[in-house]
């Protein structure tokens, strides 16, 4: 809150401000595409250690990545996204990350 | 053909051929020189630090060079210690074997995971037609090595994270 009277930013530059605060609050998709050499038992055991999936969890995802090339695997804020691709990345996953839609 | 990795206690016995401890070497020592050699358009560098963000290449650019150092540090880790456990073993019966604590387990794990990443880059394995292959290819061998190195990491990835191979690491009606 602020007393009545001119703003000291103009409107515009506001709202940029608001809309930068609102994209940091959008999550990042993390999704992991198919690969020809990565073992569907590697996949799972990534899955597992990186994300602590339960082995119910790991499969389904693991399944989806195999039959349908990719799979969105967690949805966090920008950081915590850069976390996960880089183990993923770690482990020979290919895993990129996009802006949630 | 006898199982290279087994369970003991806490520890975990790899048992190798002398001709798989020389496989393992070269493969490597070649891994190593092209990691070494920073070329960025080689396949293999490109496979193992993949795209990082969709959409967006200043940000992918961005992350890329940000996770390349720790990356690269890590595989670069992970190859010196095979290197360092493999100078380990000790001769049995013609066999070489190695004792592993779990973590060293995990490493064999993921080291052997970037060889065969590596193998399958240097093929272009993406766009190979596996069935078309004359077996006198070099490239047949290559596949033939990646097999065996998935061979090992099933029977590790069996004793590291049962749950991993519960369905896919047996032969049988539902593998």
């Amino acid at each position: 809150m602020r007393l009545a009277g001119p703003a000291a930013t103009p409107v515009k530059d506001r709202v940029q401000q608001l809309e930068e605060v609102a994209d940091r609050d959008r999550p990042w998709d993390v999704i992991v595409w198919d690969d020809p050499v990565n073992l569907m038992s590697y996949v799972v055991f990534v899955f597992r250690r990186v994300f602590g999936f339960t082995e119910d969890v790991a499969r389904k995802l693991m399944l989806e990545v195999h039959q349908q090339g990719r799979a969105l695997v967690a949805s966090e804020p920008r950081e915590q996204a850069e976390m996960y691709v880089q183990q993923l990345h770690g482990y020979g996953l290919q895993a990129t990350m996009q802006r949630s839609t | 053909m006898s199982r290279a990795f087994r369970r003991q206690g806490d520890h975990i016995r790899m048992q190798l051929d002398p001709v798989e401890i020389d496989l393992l070497r070269s493969l490597r020592d070649g891994l190593r020189s092209t990691l070494d050699g920073g070329d960025a358009d080689d396949p293999v560098l490109r496979r193992l630090f993949p795209a990082t963000v969709v959409g967006d290449d200043a940000a992918d650019h961005e992350l890329r060079r940000l996770l390349y150092d720790d990356l690269l540090q890590s595989r670069l880790v992970g190859l010196d210690a095979l290197a360092t456990l493999l100078d380990r073993g000790v001769e049995h019966r013609g066999h070489v074997r190695v004792r592993l604590d779990g973590e060293e387990a995990a490493l064999v794990l993921g080291v052997l995971n970037d060889l065969r990443l590596a193998i399958g880059a240097r093929i272009g394995v993406e766009s190979l037609e596996r069935d078309d292959l004359d077996p006198d290819d070099p490239v047949a061998y290559r596949l033939a090595v990646m097999d065996h190195l998935a061979w090992l990491q099933e029977q590790l990835l069996a004793i590291l994270d049962p749950a991993s191979v519960a369905h896919y690491g047996r032969p049988g009606p539902d593998a």
